[in-house]
């Protein structure tokens, strides 16, 4: 080994190390606003360029040139399913309105900022998109995000000026308290390293089964309730296990998402200990 | 080799990782056409000519690709290690040891970004981490590999290129 190299590996270890460090801290943000900026452009340039080479090749990987009209279909699936759920949740709150004797809105202020997917993570293990808006447009960290079907996409992760992180639901890092809508049986929407979703904590007692509408609870102040997050796909029950397996699907077309809403008018609330 | 060349090249893949790659999908991951570049570059032209690269992609694709900025540079740097591994000569033909440090490099590269995401609060699951990213990343490199090395020994001299050293 060379002097030569020793030098440039410790200045790459040194400056992974600061790098990381700096972001921690925020100090790079106004560097990494800049470069999404700049880049962006040439980022759509070069996705434009070799959208219809990945077009032909996921259409042979997918068996098919049915992929356009499918992913029309799943969308307007996707609204018309959430529409469904949010009517059916409507009822439900209705009901429960109607036995104490007062009828509450759900959002009756709802707010949206529309933002264009500009960039998505490029490793295989985050879930993670950046959007056209940032805190200039009223987006903060913490805000929630949905599609145009208005179901659950994520939440925002980080604002920078003029461009935003969203987390999507399908992150590892991701947690959304949900309920199923039918059975009202509790738990945690959780994201996986497969970009897929599991229900956790669902007691084996409760009564959930394929096709069921999960949506988000309200519990822990991160998220509104009642926002649409998915199907349950699968549920496994082991007499050994404390809970059961609960796989969702959900709603929205992460992996192709395009468009999203920010709802601003929602603000996220951290529960203090009692 | 020019340095600023390797640079110009290292910019515009990181950026092509970035944009353009993530549609090519394969088994529920993206290619990571860098790493692979990056492995070739080190079999075809050696360690010296490859760090400045690694240094330049590091940054860039933190920056623009929505990584936490560093953490890529982080993740490349075992093929620094890879490179004296390189220059010890345990594997005489070309072609095998590109692909054993791409499935080197690949598993390192996605072990750091997976305890980097475990120790930041996320997906504490390893078995399904190995399942659902280290397996299908390196099945996929090693794939993408070959023909990525093909190209790269245009770089070398057409006396080494033409030995029969695959």
């Amino acid at each position: 080994m060379t002097a030569r190299t020793l030098v440039w590996t410790g200045f790459i270890a040194i400056a992974a190390f600061v790098l990381m460090a700096a972001s921690r801290l925020a100090i790079l943000d106004p560097v990494e606003n800049v470069t999404l900026n700049v880049t962006s452009p040439v980022q759509a340039l070069m996705r434009g360029v070799t959208s219809p080479v990945a077009d032909w090749v996921n259409n042979i990987t997918d068996a098919g040139a049915l992929s356009d009209e499918n992913a029309k279909l799943r969308d307007e699936n996707e609204r018309l399913t959430s529409e469904l759920a949010r009517a059916r949740e409507d009822a439900i709150q209705q009901q429960g309105a109607n036995d104490l004797g007062a009828v509450r809105e759900q959002f009756p202020n709802d707010v949206f900022v529309a933002g264009a997917v500009i960039s998505r993570d490029s490793s295989s293990v985050r879930s993670i998109i950046a959007i056209d808006r940032g805190s200039a447009d009223g987006v903060r960290e913490g805000q929630i995000v949905v599609s145009e079907g208005r179901s659950l996409v994520g939440t925002i992760s980080k604002a920078f000026d003029s461009y935003a992180w969203v987390t999507l639901i399908t992150d590892p890092k991701s947690a959304v308290s949900a309920i199923v809508q039918e059975s009202r049986a509790e738990g945690v929407v959780a994201g996986n390293y497969d970009a897929s979703l599991n229900m956790e904590f669902v007691g084996q007692g409760a009564a959930v089964t394929k096709g069921d509408f999960v949506i988000t609870s309200g519990v822990g102040g991160g998220y509104p309730a009642g926002i649409v997050i998915g199907r349950v796909s699968t549920v496994q029950k082991a007499d050994q296990d404390l809970f059961q397996k609960v796989r969702v699907d959900h709603l929205a077309s992460l992996p192709n998402i395009e468009h999203v809403l920010v709802l601003t008018s929602f603000e996220s609330q951290k529960l203090e200990q009692p | 080799m020019r340095y600023w060349v390797g640079a110009v090249v290292a910019l515009f893949i990181a950026l092509l990782q970035a944009s353009s790659i993530e549609q090519f999908r394969v088994l529920s991951v993206t290619p990571n056409l860098l790493l692979v570049l990056l492995v070739s570059w080190l079999v075809v032209r050696g360690l010296d000519d490859v760090l400045p690269m690694i240094a330049v992609a590091g940054v860039t694709l933190g920056f623009v690709g929505l990584q936490t900025p560093g953490l890529v540079l982080l993740a490349l740097l075992p093929i620094a290690g890879l490179g004296l591994l390189r220059e010890m000569h345990l594997i005489h033909s070309d072609i095998l040891m590109m692909l054993a440090f791409v499935l080197a490099a690949t598993i390192a590269y996605e072990f750091i970004m997976i305890a980097s995401l475990m120790l930041t609060g996320g997906g504490y699951d390893v078995l399904a981490a190995l399942r659902s990213v280290v397996l299908p990343a390196t099945i996929v490199n090693v794939a993408i590999a070959p023909p990525v090395y093909m190209l790269m020994r245009f770089a070398k001299s057409p006396a080494r290129r033409n030995r029969l050293a695959y």
